[in-house]
């Protein structure tokens, strides 16, 4: 019982983090309809770039976060500016390989400035175990939860009230008519890119604080992909679901199956397997929009 | 503007022909004698490069008849090279089957592989696609890593060399032969398969497939059938790297080499014949020219820190990519037809 606690409680908060990245893809899928699978290097670089920031140049925390959060907006507007605005209005499948290119430029870059591969972050939490009812859990994961919802909460917030929320909001429906009203949709396509970057560098952080910074982080960013893929690919909502149900099939998966039938290392797969059965019944996600064109 | 001055098509048949005129016939054919005296003048190094080329161009080839004729983007191409690899490693070496049985078999699981993970396809696409072939190759990876008792799992496994009754393929240069035969028959199967009727309903499929399914194109049947030679020719090169390297991980296989592939038939052009092999050509004598003549150089100096360069190449690559997306989506092919027709109708631009 303990066990399936502990288990429940470490996907749960793990998965929220996988949601916050998996939000900065939806973003920008909404109001750019490009799709970004430069998220996991992105993930990765922004987790190098906060490593640098704290143990290289050893600033305290809070600047080294303030430098990170503008390492990840200057990133955005960079890739919006000299990669995707030239490419607007090209075919997707020059959209999704432009993106696959970046991809391959950003590992390059880590392994060139990074050849160590592997580093550990300064301890940005207390490590001190929790105990939630008959479950121990390491507090870690349930600062990475809090500061995902508090996020949460601020988007969702910012969305709502904010001019430019709602803008952004607008042009993920229609751009064309919201090119009409006077809103330049350029500026928007680069504001989404910017909040993936940063969303992508708080997970990058969050999931690099529990388990160091490694080559790993790139394959977080594609469980991501899972997660919007669960989801639903245009939905706010399926992303922020999505990130917990899978969070929680791996945990539980790694627990109870890897011990069942003797398959170590399960984990690893148990999102893509999610995302061949997704598309196989409901490719629209749980909360997607379905569409009726037959495709 | 592809036709020299004085020829003209009358006909269908002329349009379609691949050797329109005898200089054509004449070039190929002196094309084909340079090719066989390659090993002749050639070093090992060059070799083994023009070896690896022709795999690789063979791998190509297939992910171009996939997502350059048919529009089916998949990014798990090293996956299914990997399963080729494998199923002609374990003919081979475990069950002790000819070498031709190998590579055969090796293409058609592939082919399968493909075929079962292409499902998809079929209700959905462009990034769906991508994400399910990303999966498609994690769940291939895995398996092979996890089967320890057929595949070796994490420790890789030897494979015995090419063999065809008699002749041993042992040497640099006798696999080049192998290799290069069949690269060539690849590269004419993909040129004839253009101008089939199945080539014409891959091209209508990705151009619109609602369009092509009105005019009584089976998508299921068209789009299985892409993924099946992709994938086929896919586990065809998979097949001949193994017993060109003559030992196999699971380490060969990786993703950024799927993105790789992806980015070799762009530069090369999407939808050509021609493309492939130029864009691997370029791709391989770039990743030559920065191992091994660009980073001895930096190293040198001691200006960079050590182990910077396995850096180097993706970022070029990935660079390489971008940039002619945005400046040149068609390709190396795109610009060879543009050089040619300028070549022939030199002075007159017109």
């Amino acid at each position: 019982m303990a066990e399936l606690l502990q288990y429940v409680i470490t996907g749960i908060t793990v998965g929220l983090v996988y949601s916050l990245i998996a939000l900065g893809f939806v973003l920008v899928w909404k109001s750019t309809g490009v799709a970004n699978l430069a998220l996991g290097q992105i993930v990765l670089l922004s987790s190098w770039i906060t490593y640098t920031m704290l143990v290289r140049a050893g600033l305290p925390l809070w600047l080294g976060f303030v430098v990170v959060i503008i390492f990840g907006v200057f990133l955005g507007w960079v890739v919006e500016r000299l990669i995707l605005r030239p490419l607007i209005a090209q075919p997707i499948l020059s959209l999704i390989t432009v993106t696959l290119g970046l991809a391959y430029f950003i590992q390059g870059i880590v392994v060139f400035f990074w050849p160590i591969s592997v580093a550990a972050l300064p301890r940005l939490f207390p490590i001190e175990p929790v105990r939630i009812g008959p479950a121990v859990v390491s507090q870690q994961y349930l600062w990475a939860a809090i500061i995902s919802l508090a996020l949460f909460a601020l988007l969702s917030l910012f969305f709502r009230y904010s001019r430019m929320g709602i803008a952004m909001r607008a042009t993920a429906d229609d751009q064309r008519a919201v090119q009409a009203c006077g809103i330049p949709v350029t500026r928007i396509f680069s504001r989404s890119w910017m909040f993936a970057c940063v969303l992508a560098a708080v997970g990058g952080v969050l999931m690099s604080s529990i388990g160091g910074v490694t080559y790993g982080l790139v394959e977080t960013g594609l469980k991501s992909f899972s997660v919007v893929i669960l989801g639903g690919l245009d939905s706010f909502l399926g992303a922020i679901i999505g990130g917990p149900i899978i969070g929680l099939a791996e945990n539980l998966g790694d627990g109870y199956l890897s011990r069942l039938i003797a398959w170590q290392g399960i984990k690893e797969i148990i999102p893509f397997v999610i995302i061949i059965i997704v598309m196989f019944i409901r490719p629209y996600g749980l909360f997607g929009e379905e569409r009726i064109e037959r495709i | 503007m592809d036709l020299p001055a004085g020829t003209r098509n009358y006909s269908y048949a002329d349009d379609m022909t691949i050797f329109r005129t005898r200089t054509q016939k004449l070039m190929l054919v002196g094309l084909f004698i340079m090719l066989l005296a390659i090993p002749l003048w050639m070093n090992r190094t060059w070799l083994g490069l023009v070896n690896l080329m022709g795999i690789t161009i063979i791998a190509a080839t297939g992910l171009n008849i996939l997502t350059g004729y048919c529009g089916q983007l998949s990014i798990g191409h090293a996956g299914f090279i990997a399963v080729g690899a494998y199923t002609s490693a374990v003919l081979t070496s475990r069950l002790e089957m000819p070498f031709l049985v190998g590579l055969l078999g090796g293409g058609v699981l592939a082919g399968l592989v493909g075929v079962i993970f292409g499902i998809p396809s079929l209700r959905v696409k462009g990034f769906y696609l991508a994400i399910s072939t990303i999966a498609a190759f994690f769940i291939i990876i895995w398996v092979i890593t996890h089967w320890d008792s057929v595949t070796g799992g994490f420790m890789g496994m030897s494979v015995p060399l090419a063999s065809i009754g008699p002749i041993v393929f042992k040497s640099e240069e006798s696999q080049f032969f192998l290799i290069m035969g069949i690269t060539v028959l690849c590269i004419f199967f993909a040129k004839n398969l253009a101008r089939t009727r199945v080539g014409r309903a891959f091209v209508a499929i990705r151009d619109n497939d609602l369009a092509a399914e009105v005019m009584g194109i089976n998508l299921f049947r068209y789009k299985l059938t892409a993924f099946f030679i992709g994938c086929f020719m896919a586990g065809i090169a998979g097949s001949l790297r193994a017993h060109y390297t003559g030992f196999l991980s699971y380490e060969f296989f990786t993703l950024t080499d799927s993105i790789l592939f992806i980015g070799i038939i762009i530069i090369g052009g999407l939808g050509t014949t021609l493309g492939p092999i130029l864009g691997v050509v370029f791709i391989k004598l770039l990743d030559h020219l920065l191992t091994h003549w660009l980073v001895p150089l930096i190293e040198g100096k001691h200006i960079l820190p050590a182990g910077f360069a396995s850096g180097i190449t993706p970022m070029v690559f990935g660079l390489a990519i971008i940039l002619f997306l945005i400046l040149e989506p068609r390709g190396i092919a795109h610009r060879w037809q543009l050089f040619k027709a300028s070549y022939r109708l030199w002075p007159f631009s017109y």
